[in-house]
Order: C-alpha cells, then sequence, then structure tokens
C-alpha cells in the first residue's frame, strides 16, 4: 500500500475584498511508496507547500483526494504515525529547545519519561545539544532548522515529511541533514521532501514528482526521469593557435572558447567525438579533458516548468 | 495530556507578557493611589480603597482579558507556530480549548495576586478583610474568563483589531445591559427598534451581573461595604460563566475548524 496517495487535487485560494482567485493547484497527483524518499520538486508558487499543508490538514482542498497511510489526511489517528517539519519553522520563542519537545512529544500522547530521553538523543543527533536549555529566541535560523528536525521526529513516526528541510543550514549542516536523511531511509522510515535544490533531491532522492503550475508534470526515478542520451560533449585542448583554426575549419559547428586552462571545445553533434579527436591528433594538439553531458536535473526542471507555464 | 499541553504553553507565554506586566503593575499603582484619595476623604479611606479596588482589578482585568484573548489565535497564525502544532494529532477544538484553559489559567492567577494586593491594601488602612471582598473578587474573575471566551471567539474569525472592537463593544453592551432595556421599554416602546435592542440585550451576557457592587440586584441595593450578594449568587454567576463560555467557545472551534490556514 502506498503511504501517500494524492489524487486530482485541486485548491484555489480567494482572497481580499474583490475576493479575488489564485489557483494554487489544477489538479495534483502522486503517491510516495514505503520506505523511499520521495522528492517534490517545483519552482516557487508552484503548489508544493500547499499540497503539503493539505496532507497535514492545515488547508482543505476544493476537489481530489489526499490520502496518508490509506485514510484521509486530517484523520487524528494517522497523523499520529506523522513528523512534519514546516517551511522556515517558527516556533514559541519563549520556549526553549527542550520545553519545545517535550510540549510536541505531549502533544503525540507520549510519556513524559520517553519525551525526556527522546529529546536528548534528537537534540544530540541534530546538534543543538549544547543550546538545549536556551530560549528559541536567541537561535539561529539554522539552528532553529535543526530544533525543526528535532521536533518533526520527536514520535518516532512512520513517515516524515519535510519542507525545504536545507534552508537556512550551511554546508556542514546541509550534509549533516542529508545524511540525517538518508538515515531515516534506512530505519525504513518513508519521508516526503519538497524541495527546490536541486542538488539534494539527486543525492537523496529516490524518485521525484515535478510540480509546476499546480500540477505534476512527471514523476518516476530519476534514472526514468533522465534522458540517457548524450546532449553534447565538452574536449578540452592544448592546441595552437594554428592547429587550433585548422580545427575550427573542420568542424565549424563545434564552439570553441579559450579558458585559462586551454581551449575547451563544446561539440553539440557528438557522434563525431572519434573523428574530432583524431584530427586533433593529427594537428598535433593535446587532449587534456573529454566531459559527456546528459540531461540534468536542473535541466529536466527547467523544460518542465517552462512547458508548464507555456501550457 | 494534549490540552494541558497546549494550557501550559500558553500560559507560560502569557504571564511572560511584558504588557500584561506593566498592565499589574499599573492595578497595583491605582491602588496604592487610591491611599491618597482616601486620605482625601473624611473617614472612608476602606470604602474608598475597596471601592477604587475592585474596580481598578475589574477594569485592568478586562483589557488584559480582551489584549489577550484577541491576541491568542491571531499571534499563532501570525508568527507560523500554528503549523508545527496542528498537523500534531491534536483536534482544532482541542487546541482552542487548551489556549482558553491556558489564558483562563493566567486570568486567575491575575485576579488572585491582585486581590492579596488589594487585601493587604485594605488591612493597611485599617480595614478587615472579610469574605464578601472574596466574593466580588471571584465575580471579577468570572467576568475575566468569560471575556476571554468572548474574544476568542471574535479571533477565531477576524483580525484581532476587529475582534477587539466586537469584544469592547459586547462587554459594553453587557455592562449596559438594564439601561438598554429601560430604553428599549421606554423611549423605544413605540419604535421596531426596541425589538432589536431586546435581542441583542437577551444574546449577550450581562456584565453588569458581574460587578454588582453599588448595583440592585433582585430589588436589594448591594454593596461590599454593607449588604452583598450571597455566595449562591456567586455559584450560580459561575455556571452562568460556564454555559456563555462554552457556547463561546463551540462557536470559535467551529469556526476555526473551517478555517485554512494559509
Amino acid at each position: 500500500m502506498s503511504i501517500v496517495v494524492v489524487k486530482d487535487l485541486k485548491k484555489t485560494f480567494v482572497k481580499g475584498f474583490w475576493r479575488k482567485r489564485h489557483v494554487a493547484l489544477r489538479g495534483a497527483s502522486f503517491v510516495v511508496e514505503p520506505g523511499e524518499i520521495f522528492g517534490f520538486l517545483g519552482p516557487n508558487g508552484a503548489g508544493k507547500t500547499t499540497t503539503l499543508k493539505i496532507l497535514m490538514g492545515l488547508i482543505k482542498p476544493d476537489g481530489g483526494e489526499a490520502l496518508m497511510f490509506g485514510k484521509p489526511c486530517g484523520d487524528p489517528a494517522t497523523r499520529r504515525r506523522v513528523g512534519y517539519l514546516p517551511e522556515s519553522p517558527y516556533f514559541y520563542d519563549h520556549l526553549t529547545a527542550n520545553e519545545l519537545l517535550d510540549m510536541m512529544g505531549a502533544l503525540y500522547g507520549i510519556d513524559a519519561a520517553t519525551r525526556r530521553s527522546r529529546a536528548r538523543r534528537l537534540l544530540e543527533q541534530v546538534g543543538i545539544a549544547h543550546a538545549a536549555s536556551r530560549p528559541l529566541r536567541s537561535y539561529s535560523k539554522g539552528m532553529l532548522q535543526r530544533a525543526g528536525l528535532a521536533q518533526a521526529l520527536i514520535a518516532e513516526p512512520e513517515l516524515v515529511v519535510l519542507d525545504e528541510p536545507m534552508s537556512g543550514l550551511d554546508p556542514i549542516g546541509r550534509r549533516e541533514v542529508r545524511d540525517m536523511i538518508a538515515g531515516l531511509r534506512a530505519a525504513g522510515t518513508t519521508v516526503l521532501v519538497c524541495t527546490h535544490v536541486l542538488a539534494d533531491a539527486v543525492t537523496l532522492c529516490d524518485r521525484v514528482g515535478i510540480v509546476v503550475e499546480g500540477v505534476v508534470r512527471d514523476q518516476g526515478l530519476l534514472s526514468e526521469l533522465l534522458s540517457p542520451q548524450v546532449l553534447r560533449v565538452d574536449v578540452l585542448l592544448r592546441t595552437s593557435e594554428a592547429a587550433s583554426a585548422a580545427i575550427q575549419g573542420k568542424f565549424s559547428d563545434a564552439e570553441f572558447q579559450v579558458t585559462a586552462e586551454g581551449t575547451l571545445v563544446s561539440l553539440s553533434a557528438h557522434e563525431r567525438l572519434n573523428e574530432f579527436l583524431s584530427v586533433c591528433i593529427q594537428e598535433g594538439a593535446g587532449v587534456l579533458q573529454v566531459t559527456p553531458h546528459k540531461e540534468t536535473l536542473e535541466s529536466l526542471f527547467i523544460r518542465q516548468a517552462k512547458e508548464g507555464m507555456a501550457s | 495530556m494534549r490540552i494541558s499541553a497546549i494550557a501550559k504553553n500558553t500560559f507560560r507565554e502569557a504571564s511572560r507578557n511584558r504588557v500584561f506586566a506593566v498592565l499589574v503593575l499599573f492595578c497595583v499603582g491605582m491602588m496604592a493611589f487610591s491611599i491618597v484619595l482616601g486620605r482625601l476623604s473624611v473617614h472612608e479611606e476602606v470604602r474608598v480603597m475597596m471601592d477604587l479596588g475592585l474596580a481598578g482589578m475589574d477594569l485592568v482585568g478586562v483589557v488584559i482579558a480582551l489584549f489577550l484573548g484577541v491576541n491568542l489565535l491571531s499571534k499563532e497564525l501570525e508568527k507560523k507556530t500554528v503549523y508545527a502544532v496542528l498537523p500534531k494529532p491534536l483536534p482544532r477544538s482541542q487546541f482552542v480549548l487548551g489556549k482558553f484553559l491556558g489564558l483562563g489559567g493566567v486570568m486567575m492567577a491575575l485576579i488572585v495576586a491582585m486581590s492579596i494586593v488589594l487585601n493587604l491594601f485594605v488591612l493597611f488602612v485599617g480595614g478587615d478583610v472579610s469574605e464578601v471582598l472574596l466574593r466580588a473578587e471571584f465575580l471579577v474573575m468570572f467576568e475575566m474568563l468569560l471575556v476571554v471566551a468572548i474574544a476568542m471567539f471574535f479571533a477565531s474569525f477576524s483580525s484581532p483589531y476587529l475582534s477587539a472592537m466586537f469584544t469592547a463593544g459586547v462587554w459594553l453592551i453587557g455592562r449596559g445591559s438594564g439601561e438598554l432595556e429601560a430604553l428599549a421599554a421606554g423611549k423605544l416602546a413605540e419604535s421596531w427598534v426596541r425589538f432589536l435592542v431586546e435581542g441583542i440585550v437577551a444574546v449577550v451576557p450581562d456584565f453588569s451581573l458581574f460587578f454588582v457592587s453599588g448595583a440592585v440586584v433582585e430589588s436589594v441595593r448591594v454593596s461590599v461595604h454593607e449588604t452583598f450578594v450571597p455566595w449562591v449568587f456567586v455559584l450560580s454567576m459561575f455556571g452562568y460563566t460556564l454555559l456563555y463560555s462554552f457556547a463561546a467557545l463551540a462557536f470559535a472551534s467551529a469556526l476555526f475548524q473551517r478555517r485554512d490556514l494559509t
């Protein structure tokens, strides 16, 4: 059974005196399978946070279905099995991290002794144990993010929903959080992570869904979504001006660029690579590096975003 | 456990509010000033102290209840703290109830503290601390709880400013319900406005019943200095507070339940 099923989800916000309508979701659909890390990707305003808020029962959808563990997402029994980190989390700033985790644990109905031991372990794990007794108002953004992660995990949930978990973190913090998320998967926890940092998605996610303009345009394994086809090959040469001119004469469709490291040649007709390399050797040029370029998540993302906006 | 977790947090947050501390100090200052006013009167120091002290407690209590009550839900939304709390297995009705109980606890602690200060001042000016004063202080406490519940009702669907205006309006109408009834039966007797006024007075809680010193209750003039309302009356007002608060919170929960937390 899928852990999360979102089917044809629709939501329109009506705001202001003039009842201005804004369509946030136009029929989004995706599923999250047990034990996987699912990356929910999309440009700003695509409907990612709205979808997560519907799943967390903060917003009611106008149409469609949002199920977690086979039950409607507003069901309190279902929410016992879910941990949630909101985007740029805000907590009661008069509380300390210890008090925050104690309160959140109590909301899950966890007994006091378990709350204390879990809080100690989680604060250690997210790296803010040293500041556990300090009020949250004295925390930096990164520290708040870590406190947010700890509260999302206090009930040892089966599903963790993270909205931009890397936001505000320094490179070391990002690495630590990435490792933590990977650790959750290793422990059998399902993770739904919403991000626009594609490098994180590539490193972490088993499957991704790309949402644009309120519609999930593509979802699946990264290897399935990205075309295996080589789009172009970059060749870095050490060559004289004369040799460079001779090569350029034979490959007029290639792009030549002089850099500090040498002459960088971009071959879009990569099937002519062997022929190109033979000519280079004949002309006495040294081949320093050959780099094939396939479709990246970034290029797929941009393509989907452009197509989505155009349609 | 869930309701108490919300209540405990609300209590902690409200009691650490600086505005709250300033208003309490203002009330204590007002009581201290009544010592000076008492000296200006002829052998009426105790009377002035009790009257001004109770009035100060009531006024400051209403202002604090209104200020904290209208901000209770809107602050959660404005500061976005609600996004981390409501996804937990916590029905919104329990959230609203926990908030009310937490703030109710703050108001009770406030009235107890101010009552102790008032009683000490009364002793200082040579009066006796009797249970009559206690009855009056209980009534003020119930009034505060009801103001909090009504403020939360309005805050469940409107902005803090509007909620404060609506709550203050309800409190003023409730305080003047006797006068409004008299107006409806007298000058407005022939007009359709009479039905409107009577309807409003019937729905709005009668806040004049919580501050009865110097008023006529069941054809008897009552005062904290002479004959005051009995404990049965205080108990009946507790029931009155519970009923109205329950209704206000039920409506607040229903409205908050429907609200999209964007």
